[in-house]
């Protein structure tokens, strides 16, 4: 089942092949970009620091849209892996959880696209409540995720 | 006299009680050895299978068990046998009627691996 070239980490092949493989390593992406774009927009609120509201607008469009093939792989992998059968336990509440990730950070990216060239007083104060809870819902679905692909299991 | 005539009937009741048990614990033997050659246990574990490796005569029934707190399954390589998810405490069994090797794998954490081979 698993030959020596699947077991080679920068083997492009093995990568591309491996059927759900991508959803682990693509979601680093969003997650990274997500968190990042978060932080600056916080402290571009507080310094009102146009640089950074710009940092934080871009970071949190990468996010949005890298986390497309994300859900994309993560659906592959249950259609593939597993042939779509009915979830249940931790893999249900990270497919559940991860479409709630999806939903937030398009929503906080909608939030900031709709001011994008205006001035940065356009931006609703609530958004930064609603950052805070994509944050937490995303890590919490990494961190389901990171249990459920054994990270920390033996190598 | 007396003494001899009791210790000859200590040894006597003995014997025949001796006679009596070792017919009995022969099939108990007997029994529990076709037991273990009908049913074996896998246990999922740790990420791993463990025994990683088993072999069973024709016509055993292995059944896994999964003690992990990760969901599992246990899909054959050829295609022979496929669990659904294998959640905490969950088992699936397969019987195997035609000997052979049968390496099989998890399909969420495909570097778990194990083998059956039936003799």
């Amino acid at each position: 089942m698993i030959s020596e070239a699947a077991l080679n980490p920068f083997d492009v092949r093995s990568a591309l092949l491996a059927r759900h493989a991508q959803h682990v390593v693509l979601i680093h992406f969003p997650i990274a970009l997500f968190i990042a774009g978060v932080v600056f927009d916080f402290l571009a609120q507080k310094a009102n620091w146009r640089a950074l509201a710009n940092a934080a607008y871009f970071n949190i469009f990468g996010a949005a849209i890298s986390a497309l093939p994300v859900v994309a792989t993560g659906l592959l992998a249950w259609q593939l892996q597993l042939e779509g059968q009915k979830l249940k336990g931790l893999l249900l509440m990270h497919l559940v959880l991860g479409c709630a990730s999806l939903t937030l950070i398009w929503i906080v990216w909608a939030l900031h696209a709709r001011t994008r060239g205006k001035s940065r007083s356009g931006l609703p104060v609530f958004r930064l409540a609603v950052e805070a809870l994509a944050v937490t819902i995303v890590g919490l679905t990494a961190h389901i995720g990171g249990f459920l692909s054994g990270v920390n299991g033996p190598n | 006299m007396r003494k001899t005539v009791f210790i000859a009937g200590v040894v006597v009741a003995g014997v025949i009680s001796l006679g009596g048990i070792a017919p009995k614990s022969k099939s108990f033997a007997a029994s529990a050895q076709e037991k273990t050659a009908s049913i074996a246990e896998v246990k999922i574990d740790n990420f791993s299978f463990g025994p990683v490796a088993i072999t069973v005569p024709v016509g055993t029934t292995v059944t896994w068990t999964n003690r992990d707190d990760i969901p599992h399954t246990v899909v054959s390589t050829e295609k022979v046998f496929k669990s659904k998810v294998l959640d905490t405490d969950e088992k699936f069994t397969f019987t195997f009627t035609k000997a052979g090797e049968y390496p099989y794998f998890c399909s969420i954490h495909p570097k778990m691996t194990g083998k059956v081979v039936v003799q």
